[in-house]
């Protein structure tokens, strides 16, 4: 490195900006009152926590089997009844065979749903429903309808039309058209669609379970909020291994319906 | 028997597309049409089993009871219970992918039954002795339970006919069926496709003017919009390159 590297330019792209950059972070602690001291202290705290975890309750495991299942079961009948219901929104919002008025008034509903996380779903739904697991699957399939009612709208947009029309040609009624032409061209994409959503609601039936839906992640939210850190380790083992199970499942069934059009 | 009367169409940019086309096919009779890409041919067939509707004239044929029809100005359900009799082979592959070879052949009948029934799968046992039936008279009942999608382009094309034999229509159209099969298949598909036209009149739209001469009974020949030929199948070198333009003579020429 020779002496010309510590030109302005240099100063102005780095020096600077640390320079601002600590001044900030200084300013924000002093403002909210935070003390690298404490910093460092409660991040020993912190890991006293973790030790204090270790080991799991096991004794606490057969009795967060039917809270798991609980929420295994919330995901999967969101996710079942969404895709059927977000089989119905595809339809209408795709391009090719519905009228523009419906089209869009049906893309733009499915839009305002996409911009509300599934926790404000759950957060009125609880108010209108009360607290339980009827809530949870209602904001599970109102979330799974806003994004698979998308994607399945798109995939009806690029089915082969002449599929179509030979089923026409034979004479068949609208209905018919609709199951033989269409449905039957986006079934292995339906299934792939369902499953990946069907991970995600695992992971979101977690986090509205301890906000109010029930299953695991209620138990782990009252695990912590009682200060009971060896069950909650072991409702953290039980989450995770869930999670973990299911996505192995649903990339193994994704894969099977890419290989084979579809599952028979 | 059909008859085609004077059927014109302009596209919505003012370009005639079909100009005054008339001709009638009877039973006994195969006949191929000819043309350039963008002549009208497809447009013709499709005008046929009402996918296309024509801007005047008039195409008749007899519906399931008997009934003279004009297909261009029948309702929605008449549509309907014409094409019911009409069968249609696809240019390309364009089956049912995910259902197998003999759920395709069923389809035929689509038409033909009640909406719930076949949303339930309600083919009768005769019937699918009859579509597996119609699989053994394009020579492949073999393949009867195999997914459409691991088929090769020849076995698809056999299907479809397949599909319309079961369809058991009172007239057969064929856009472009051999289009995208090699020699030996093409003319597997023909030798198929021609012994139907003892039932009824088959229609079909070639690009292999020697595939016409040797299978066809007769030859209608379109271009810009306007039958240029109707007649014997066998075209001579000068009626080919009215057909096809000047360029045919230049490659023509070209060769050794």
């Amino acid at each position: 490195m020779n002496g010309r590297s510590f030109s302005g330019k240099r100063y102005r792209k780095w020096v600077m900006p640390v320079l601002l950059l600590a001044i900030l972070a200084e300013a924000a602690a002093l403002v909210c009152g935070v003390r690298l001291g404490s910093l460092g202290k409660s991040f020993i705290s912190g890991f006293s926590f973790l030790a204090g975890a270790i080991p799991p309750d096991w004794g606490a495991f057969p009795e967060l089997l039917r809270p798991a299942l609980e929420s295994v079961v919330i995901a999967l009948t969101g996710t079942l009844v969404g895709t059927l219901v977000s089989l119905l929104f595809g339809l209408a919002a795709a391009s090719n065979i519905s009228p523009a008025w419906l089209k869009q008034t049906t893309r733009l509903l499915l839009g305002m749903e996409r911009s509300l996380p599934e926790i404000v779903i759950l957060l009125f739904l609880v108010a209108a429903f009360g607290l339980g697991p009827f809530a949870g699957v209602l904001a599970l399939t109102i979330g799974c309808v806003g994004m698979l009612g998308k994607l399945i709208g798109d995939a009806i947009e690029e089915i082969d039309p002449v599929t179509v029309e030979s089923i026409q040609a034979v004479g068949a009624g609208k209905l018919q058209v609709m199951v033989f032409g269409i449905v039957q061209q986006i079934i292995p994409s339906v299934i792939s669609f369902a499953l990946f959503r069907f991970e995600l609601s695992i992971r979101l039936s977690i986090v509205l379970g301890a906000v109010g839906a029930g299953g695991i992640g209620l138990e782990l939210y009252r695990s912590f909020y009682l200060l009971d850190y060896h069950r909650a380790c072991s409702a953290l083992i039980v989450t995770l291994v869930m999670v973990l199970a299911t996505e192995r499942l649903s990339a193994f069934l994704r894969k099977k319906v890419r290989k084979e059009g579809a599952l028979r | 028997m059909i008859e085609v009367r004077n059927i014109s169409k302009r596209l919505p940019d003012g370009r005639k597309v079909l100009d005054n086309i008339s001709f009638s096919v009877g039973k006994g009779e195969f006949v191929g049409i000819l043309g350039a890409s963008g002549a009208g041919k497809t447009l013709t067939l499709r005008c046929l089993n009402g996918l296309l509707k024509p801007d005047s004239g008039a195409i008749l044929m007899k519906d399931a009871s008997g009934q003279v029809q004009d297909i261009c100005k029948v309702s929605r359900i008449r549509l309907r219970k014409l094409r019911q009799k009409i069968g249609v082979i696809f240019q390309g592959y364009h089956l049912v992918k995910r259902l197998t070879a003999l759920d395709n052949v069923l389809i035929g009948r689509l038409g033909q039954i009640s909406t719930f029934r076949s949303l339930f799968y309600g083919f009768t046992d005769e019937e699918a002795e009859m579509a597996s039936q119609a699989l053994e008279q394009v020579k492949i009942p073999q393949l009867a339970g195999t997914r459409v999608n691991s088929l090769s382009g020849g076995e698809m094309q056999r299907v479809a006919i397949a599909r319309a034999i079961f369809q058991s229509p009172n007239l057969l159209l064929a856009d472009e069926p051999i289009s995208n099969l090699d020699p030996s298949n093409a003319k597997v598909i023909m030798k198929l496709i021609r012994p139907l036209s003892e039932f009824m009149p088959v229609i079909g739209v070639f690009h292999q003017p020697e595939m016409t001469a040797r299978y066809c009974t007769r030859v209608i020949a379109i271009k810009e919009g306007r039958i240029i030929y109707d007649g014997d199948p066998k075209l001579s070198q000068d009626q080919l390159i009215d057909i096809y333009g000047e360029e045919l003579r230049q490659i023509e020429n070209a060769r050794p």
